[in-house]
């Protein structure tokens, strides 16, 4: 028990595994047990579901906090697209009091209550603040000497800065102080902020043009020459993961980044091997990366 | 959320820095919104499928001298073509994954299997695996009337040649599963 619930969405336990395994088990290592939020749902999406009908979306964010608080527990998302859903409820119920009346008349069908108690995490932005850069130095137990192109995601700043967060004013840095805490470097990279090109249900309606918005980003990244991308959402995780198959099947391309989440990183630095963060479970083929880090980097 | 497109005054910083114009040429993000302030209808239809092609970056509104919330503006637009039965295809089948499975992206058994090695359970303890936590989902889901909002298919808009993206065979499935 601790008083934080992992909410998983979809992507990351229906895709990509080792993503959830990877922050249970370092959650785990950083003292942290998390809750299993039993019956959640999909959260549901922001770019389909909240364009698509806001009662509905609200309606169903709604339960997924609520079935949260009846555990006494903040959430934790592992998922941009999560936390731009779940945060943005959760402060536009806090703030109208008929709104969440509203709401709450819907969901007591159900037998839940959205109460208003509890606060919305990311888990950079509960690493970053919580724990610290400093404190997660001072767990690592196998620094790690690999470039990194980190990709911050569209749906982690923006929340942040309707929150009004100090982490996204001016030169935004949270996420590459958590990298390099890993001993890993943060290279610059053109267009670092720019989208992965999945959200927004934009890969369904124009998988096409979304993929050529991917391809410019990897690179870009290529060009810095570095040895993973890092993110913090499934779902841009699998467009540059899936992606990059797609791409090469498409403009008969080699590329061959190895994508991790920053669980997963921090995984490795924690002394996880690969595979119990389910890093060789990628699209794109991971071997050569997993027998780098087996080397400690030394032919890099 | 009431958005606020009629500070926008056309300058036309939107559509410089949108990835989506950059790919889509059809993609003008304030054409979009200039047919949207004007309100005619049958312009409306002529943003269809576009308007759905944004990815909500917020690269636009961050350039945006006006601060025209211009994210809010697209959304308001997709939502009044869902509520007149414009839900494109491939996002009507997302859809239907939340009423089946509670996800937009239900887990398969490749994933179960990958979930047990990683010594997870087989299935996440999330909504799928438990019809009375789905029951919850419908519930709702008729009460807020989304099911509605499936019901009666309008054919969609077929793209000019040249503008449809070209998708490689079986790649429409995975985009579709995928596409939350
Ligand atoms: S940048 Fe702002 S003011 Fe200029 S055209 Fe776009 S929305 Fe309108
Ligand atoms: S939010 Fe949409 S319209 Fe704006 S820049 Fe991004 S893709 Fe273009």
């Amino acid at each position: 028990m601790s008083n934080l619930s992992l909410f998983l969405g979809c992507v990351a336990p229906n895709r990509y595994p080792g993503i959830e395994a990877a922050t249970k088990k370092t959650f785990s290592k950083l003292g942290i047990e998390l809750d299993d939020l039993e019956g959640a749902s999909c959260c549901p999406a922001p770019g389909v579901f909240r364009s698509f009908d806001k009662t509905t979306w609200l309606t169903l964010a709604s339960r997924n906090i609520a079935l949260s608080e009846e555990m006494d527990d903040d959430v934790l998302t592992i998922c941009n697209g999560c936390y731009s859903t779940l945060k943005e409820a959760d402060s536009e119920l806090k703030k109208d009091p008929v709104l969440k009346k509203d709401v709450n008349e819907k969901l007591i069908e159900t037998g839940h209550e959205f109460m208003g108690q509890h606060d919305v995490r990311h888990v950079i932005e509960y690493l970053y603040q919580d724990i610290g850069v400093e404190g997660i130095r001072k767990m690592i137990t196998t620094p790690l000497k690999m470039n990194v192109a980190v990709h911050y995601g569209c749906h982690l700043v923006q929340p942040l800065k309707e929150a009004d967060s100090g982490l996204v004013s001016g030169t935004i840095t949270f996420f590459d102080e958590l990298v390099e805490a890993t001993g890993a470097k943060s290279i610059e990279y053109e267009d670092k902020m720019m989208c992965c090109g999945a959200g927004g249900g934009a890969r369904a309606a124009a998988l096409d043009a979304t993929l050529r918005i991917t391809e410019n980003k990897l690179q870009k990244m290529t060009d810095a020459k570095v040895d993973c991308i890092v993110n913090a959402c499934p779902f841009c995780h699998l467009q540059f993961d899936s992606g990059q198959q797609e791409i090469n099947k498409s403009s008969c391309t080699e590329y061959a980044i190895p994508v991790l989440h920053y669980t997963q990183l921090l995984g490795l630095a924690l002394g996880f091997s690969p595979e119990e963060l389910g890093i060789d479970l990628n699209s794109t083929n991971t071997a050569v990366f997993i027998e780098r880090i087996r080397n400690g980097f030394v032919t890099a | 959320m009431p958005s606020n497109i009629e500070r926008c005054y056309q300058c036309g910083q939107c559509t410089s820095v949108c990835p989506m114009g950059e790919q889509e040429q059809t993609y003008k993000i304030r054409k979009f919104l200039q047919m949207e302030k004007r309100g005619l209808a049958n312009e409306e239809s002529m943003m269809l499928p576009f308007i759905f092609y944004c990815t909500t970056c917020y690269r636009c509104q961050d350039n945006c001298p006006q601060e025209v919330k211009i994210v809010d503006g697209v959304l308001e637009i997709r939502a009044n073509a869902v509520h007149n039965g414009q839900m494109l295809r491939s996002h009507r089948k997302v859809a239907k994954m939340l009423f089946e499975y509670g996800h937009a992206v239900p887990t398969t058994p490749e994933v179960m299997e990958k979930r047990l090695h990683l010594g997870l359970d087989k299935m996440p303890p999330t909504v799928q695996g438990s019809d009375e936590q789905l029951d919850e989902i419908n519930t709702l889901l008729q009460i807020t009337g989304f099911d509605r909002l499936l019901e009666d298919e309008v054919p969609e808009i077929k793209l000019n040649e040249g503008l449809t993206c070209v998708q490689q065979p079986g790649s429409e499935l995975s985009a579709v599963e995928e596409g939350a």
